[in-house]
């Protein structure tokens, strides 16, 4: 290090400057006015592989080959000249790749150093290692992201891979399956996978409501109250993705519109005489059997078959088998993490509880169940006592085996139902 | 038979970083190692992936680089690219002491502080 710098830095004849810096738990380089190493300490020759002797006098570009040196150096003018001093001092976020090729999201910050009559000695650059921080976001993140689908069995597995084809696809798609088998976070999964991503997801929800006004939400209107033009859902949906979350609930003349939309890609607000040219990838889903509401005439036959070119049927757990445990497994490390709870696992008792369940309500169920069990479990182990009372019912009849206790129930129809053993 | 160098570039130094690097200087040679071609290519934006994608399509047998990802490194060691990373210089004077036969990987080439 350079001495004379040394000695101004601490307005001492300190020869120690160097060991106080390494003692530091964090990077730390002194350079010099046009950012040329002069020092690094014991941390940030760790982070960057380069010790001190390697890079002396080299620009620090080469040294910490950090994202916020190439663009936007904050010691750095435009023209690569130095900046003005008090240019820096501002913290930024961003990577470097060290000498072992390996990418590190890190933390700088770049302190400028004055001697006491305010001319420039040096910069320091503290560098703050975000590995651990950045991958405990990217888990939880991952872990809590509303459109996250996960399934083991052959089924999902199946789904899970043909995903993006189906999504980069651009083809309108029919997903089905009953309520709460994960319809919306599929169709959320098919934008996010689509080259629509950047552009906007609208989840329509046709709920019963006179047809004028259902039409003008739907499809717009040329002249709304305020004389302007307001826009429906599908022009809302420009470029990306409109939901229909459930088809069935949408009249038969909206379907007619919507068949319409589909062939000739264009619209027509209600109470105009020019057609809207619309790019919207549609998907629709219903809990119900699309054939069943076809014969029952809920459902435009052309619309239909118009739809039905990609299905994606998702099955209701009780057919997923190994799938509950995954996804109990899954679940309770989401909430452990989210509740900031040192809750580890199920006992055996209340594993045989969850394990022997049907699950009406499919993962919705499953997954709110975890949560309330996380959420009132004190300890480690989520006991029979931290699931819903009407999971273990038969428990409280004085059962000690649960799985033999469990009486034996066709298939479930209603939405709480005890618990029973599996065939 | 010659072939092709791609050196990154930031101003006239070999770019720091391979993902960030915006500009490539790909040099032909022929076999005895003479310069037949000099092209400065201006990248559409800095991304690895399609700067992997370039040095393919172009048929690069040898990249000049700074600092580079392991999975990129790895990925044109794998489509037979040789790959001297980790260089900190003049990108001309990289080059030249490529064909000298001269550059090693994490070579610091700046006047009086080389160290490798």
């Amino acid at each position: 290090m350079d001495q004379n710098i040394l000695e101004s830095l601490s307005g001492l004849d300190r020869a120690d400057l160097p060991r106080i810096l390494s003692a530091l738990p964090f990077g730390v380089a002194v350079l010099d006015a046009e950012r040329r190493t002069l020092f690094l300490n014991r941390a940030l020759e760790s982070l960057t592989g380069f010790s001190t002797a390697d890079v002396a006098g080299v620009f620090c570009r080469h040294v910490l080959r950090g994202s916020f040196c190439l663009h936007g150096c904050p010691c750095l003018s435009q023209g690569g000249e130095s900046a003005a001093p008090d240019a820096c001092g501002e913290s930024r976020e961003g990577t470097l790749i060290n000498r072992h090729r390996r990418k590190i999201p890190v933390r700088l910050t770049s302190l400028p150093i004055l001697d006491r009559a305010g001319n420039f000695l040096c910069t320091l650059d503290v560098l703050e290692d975000l590995s651990a921080l950045k991958d405990m976001e990217t888990r939880l993140s991952i872990s809590a992201s509303p459109g996250q689908m996960v399934g083991r069995c052959a089924v999902m597995e199946h789904l899970l891979r043909i995903l993006p084809a189906v999504a980069q696809s651009g083809s309108p798609v029919l997903l089905t399956g009953e309520s709460g088998t994960g319809k919306d976070l599929l169709a959320e999964a098919l934008h996010r996978f689509s080259p629509r991503t950047r552009e906007s997801f609208v989840r329509v929800n046709a709920t019963p409501m006179p047809e004028a006004l259902l039409d003008a939400e739907l499809f717009g209107q040329a002249e709304g109250p305020d004389g302007l033009p307001r826009p429906g859902k599908f022009q809302l949906a420009q470029n990306g993705t409109l939901y229909l979350s459930e088809i069935a609930d949408m009249p038969l003349a909206q379907q007619g519109r919507l068949l319409r939309l589909l062939d000739e890609k264009a619209v027509l607000p209600a109470g105009g005489d020019r057609p809207m040219h619309l790019n919207v990838r549609v998907v629709a889903a219903t809990g119900r059997d699309p054939e069943e509401m076809v014969k029952a005439g809920l459902l435009r036959e052309d619309l239909f078959h118009r739809l039905n070119a990609v299905r994606l049927h998702l099955p209701p757990l009780r057919e997923r088998g190994e799938d509950v445990g995954f996804l109990l497994a899954h679940y309770l490390k989401l909430f452990a993490a989210k509740f900031r709870k040192q809750v580890l696992g199920f006992s055996d008792k209340a594993q045989a509880l969850l394990a022997s369940y049907d699950y009406p309500g499919n993962v919705r169920e499953l997954r709110n169940m975890v949560e309330y069990a996380v959420m009132v479990c004190p300890g480690e182990t989520i006991q029979p006592e931290h699931l819903p009372a009407h999971l273990r019912f038969p428990l409280a009849a004085g059962a000690t085996d649960a799985a033999q206790a469990l009486p034996a129930q066709g298939k479930p129809s209603g939405a709480h139902k005890p618990a029973r053993k599996k065939a | 038979m010659g072939k092709k160098i791609l050196v990154t570039l930031y101003r006239d130094e070999v770019a720091p970083r391979f993902d960030l690097c915006s500009e490539v200087l790909l040099v032909t040679v022929d076999a005895t190692g003479h310069e037949v071609r000099r092209q400065d290519l201006v990248l559409a934006h800095s991304s690895a992936d399609d700067l992997c994608d370039l040095i393919l399509d172009r048929e690069v047998a040898v990249v000049i680089t700074g600092g580079i990802e392991e999975e990129h490194y790895h990925y044109l060691r794998w489509k037979r690219v040789e790959v001297i990373d980790g260089v900190a210089g003049l990108s001309g004077e990289a080059l030249a002491l490529y064909l000298r036969g001269e550059l090693e990987p994490g070579a610091i080439l700046f006047k009086g502080l080389s160290h490798e």
